[in-house]
Formats: C-alpha cells, structure tokens, sequence
C-alpha cells in the first residue's frame, strides 16, 4: 500500500479538497462528541477541574504517533513523503503563546470555535468572527512582521533528530508521556473535585 | 483484568505496542537524504560531470565500456532508439535502482533536463562517479547520426568531417553535405553493431585512441 495516498498520486487535487472536508467533518464531529462544542468545558482545562482536553489530544497524538510509526515499519506508508512544517522557534513560541491566551479568554481554540459555531452557540460564532478577523489582520500586518515570522529557522526537525535519539525510543516515550499525563490527569481532577466539596 | 476500564486496557495496548517500537527502528525507509552543496556546486561548476557525444562515440567504438550507459526515457522511447549498450531506467525506477554506488554511470535523455536531474538524484543518494551525456540524445542525432557539413566548410572542417562520417556510419547515422541533409525524419532501426565483422566497424582513422580517464 501507497500512504500518503495524495503524495502517490491516488488521487488529484479536487478530489483531495472532498477527503479533506469528509475528514474534517470527522474531527469536528469527534470534537463535539468529545465536548468540545462548549466554552464552560474547555475553560475547565485551565482550572484543573476537567481535564478531558488534554486526555483527548494526548490520545490523539500517541494514536497517531503508533499508528504513522507502525504503518512506517510494515512498508505500507513512506513517512519521507509526510510533509513537515520547519521549525521557527521564537515566532512559533510566541504563536503558542497568544494561542494560549486567546484560548484561556475566550474559551475555544480556532478547531473548537467551528465546532462550537456548528452547533449553533452564540460564544462559538463571536469567536470564529474573531479568528477571520485575526486572519485578515495578520495579512495585512505581515510585512511588518515577516522578519520575525522567519527568524530562527531550525528546519524541518523531529523529536529524534533534536534529542539525537532512536525513533523507537521516542516513540515509547512519547506513550510514556501521555499516560502518565492521563494518570496525573485522572488524580488532579478527583483532588479538585474534594477541595470543590470542601468549599461547598 | 476484569477490574480494568477500556481506558486501561488502551492505556496497556499504547504502552505495549511503545515497548516493542523500543525494538524496531527507523521509520524513515532511508529516503531522506543530506547532500553536500559545496561540492556539488563545485562539479557543476567545473562541468567534470559532462561527456559530449563525441568521446561517448569513441568509447563505444573501442569497446570501452567500464561504465554504465543508462537512458532515462520512457520504454517506448527506449524500443524506438537507443544507443548501443545503454540500458533503460525511467527516473522513478532509477530511484529504486540497485547499481552498485562505486559503478561509473552516464546519463542520457532526450535533451539535458533529465539527465540533470537524475544525475542530482544519483549524487544524493551516494553515487560517485555520474556523468551526464551533454546534448542529450538531441546532439548524438545531430553531430553522431546525422552529422551535417555546410558547403562553405574549410579545409580543416573537412577533414574533421571524414573522421565522424566514419563514426557515423559505424551508428547507423547518415552524414550528408550541404542541403541535403533533410534526411534527420527518421532515426535509423538500431541493431548493437557488431564490433567483428562489418566493414564499418574499424576505428576510423585518427579517432582518438588514447583511454580517457574519469568518463
């Protein structure tokens, strides 16, 4: 088998925008099953109380992480032809970090806005508004920023390569990572749940 | 076991299926290459990687053949002409190719674009010595099958002509004088010439004889 299917020409360019909207409506169907759908859930992350968003992305990441891993290994995908987005470490730290700050504000990511908007909530549609505004904003500001948008080029690099470690190593870590996250995840939340009893 | 949640028994699966990854390897099939662009900035420069037609010719001539001749066009192409000896390897396939990286290769295609960048391809997998055919097939047929002399030529030209009419000849090709050279429509049925027993086939007189180092 031939994955990336795209990269190996199974199919074109049109063809590629309708398995990009049917996978899209899978993630946002998911997310909404997830909860995701709500401002009130999301905040939570923020307040320890409920951690499903960071249960739900590390699964999401280790289940895809074995899975691309796996597929690499029989021989049925080329992981060579998965495209990488390069690595600018400052403007992407800062990135992360106004990403973060909108999200504690206004309780959705840009993914969880369209979810939230989809399902017909006020909160969900303000915000998207204010995703296409940023979007508009930032390209018009771009050439003022464009030195630091591509400041700090590390290229396109991987866990293993920065860390100089076997992929197999990574891999069996990066699970580590997550269900220890998911353990601590599952005890923060029964603390926090006491000391909420407590106050009551 | 029955005690534990689907999370734990997904959280099991993970851990296991990371453990033996622990034992597995690299993902990357070894498609991922590095390049060196100072040197290769430097061959391309120097132009060392380029063999014309002329000395190409020669080699067949004289049976030199400690290279690897490799045409890069389609297997139509390829069954329509090729030059003596040359194998055909579309680029997808050279990718995939199991030539040894220490064999001496030269490159042809229909022009140099090709060859080009098969040749980028071959060096950035490890191959040293890769050659490209200058010209492309498009100058073999032009100054080895069909080679034309204009009927204001010197007395040098002349001469110089004799020799590659032999060549010429030894390919199958069909020199021509003056107006007359409209005979490039078609490329002749190529057959290997046999080096034994036809007329044609003796080095012509004054081709270089010399082994040429380095392709």
């Amino acid at each position: 088998m031939n994955i990336p299917f795209f990269k190996y020409g199974m199919f074109g360019d049109e063809v590629s925008l309708i398995v990009a909207f049917i996978i899209g409506i899978g993630f946002g169907f998911f997310l909404e099953r997830a909860g995701f759908g709500s401002a009130r859930k999301l905040a939570a992350q923020f307040y320890f109380t409920d951690m499903t968003v960071l249960k739900v992305m590390f699964t999401a990441i280790a289940t895809a992480m074995l899975g691309v891993y796996y597929l690499s290994i029989i021989g049925w995908m080329d992981l060579s032809m998965v495209y990488l987005t390069p690595t600018n470490i400052m403007p992407q730290v800062v990135g992360g970090l106004l990403l973060g700050f909108g999200f504690v504000i206004g309780g959705y990511c840009p993914g969880t806005s369209c979810v939230s908007a989809a399902t017909g909530r006020t909160d969900g549609i303000v915000y998207l508004l204010g995703v296409v505004f940023g979007i508009f904003g930032f390209g018009e500001v771009f050439p003022l920023v464009s030195g630091f948008y591509n400041s700090t080029l590390m290229g396109q690099v991987t866990l293993p390569q920065f860390f100089n470690l076997p992929y197999g190593v990574v891999v069996f870590l990066v699970v580590l990572m997550a269900v220890g996250a998911f353990v601590a995840a599952e005890w923060g939340e029964k603390n926090m749940a006491k000391k909420a009893e407590a106050k009551k | 076991m029955k005690n534990l949640t689907l999370n734990n028994k997904l959280a099991f699966i993970a851990i296991g299926l990371g453990f033996i990854g622990l034992f597995l390897g690299n993902p990357y099939k070894g498609n991922l290459v590095s390049m060196n662009t100072t040197e290769l900035g430097m061959i391309v420069e120097g132009k060392v990687d380029h063999v014309s037609v002329q000395d190409l010719a020669d080699w067949i001539i004289q049976a030199k053949m400690d290279f690897k001749l490799i045409d890069l066009r389609t297997e139509q192409e390829y069954n329509e002409y090729h030059i003596p000896n040359s194998d055909n390897i579309t680029l997808t396939a050279l990718e995939k190719t199991s030539i040894p990286k220490t064999e001496k290769i030269v490159l042809y295609s229909e022009g140099g674009i090709h060859s080009a960048q098969a040749w980028m391809l071959l060096k950035a997998k490890g191959y040293k010595g890769v050659y490209i055919l200058f010209g492309g097939l498009d100058d073999w047929k032009d100054q080895i099958l069909f080679p034309k002399l204009s009927e204001t030529a010197t007395p040098e030209q002349i001469a110089k002509f004799e020799k590659i009419k032999e060549i010429s000849k030894f390919f199958g090709g069909t020199p021509s004088v003056g107006g007359t050279a409209d005979v490039k429509t078609e490329t002749p049925k190529m057959e290997m010439p046999k080096l034994d027993n036809q007329s044609g086939n003796k080095a012509p007189d004054g081709a270089p004889k010399k082994k040429k180092e380095g392709c």
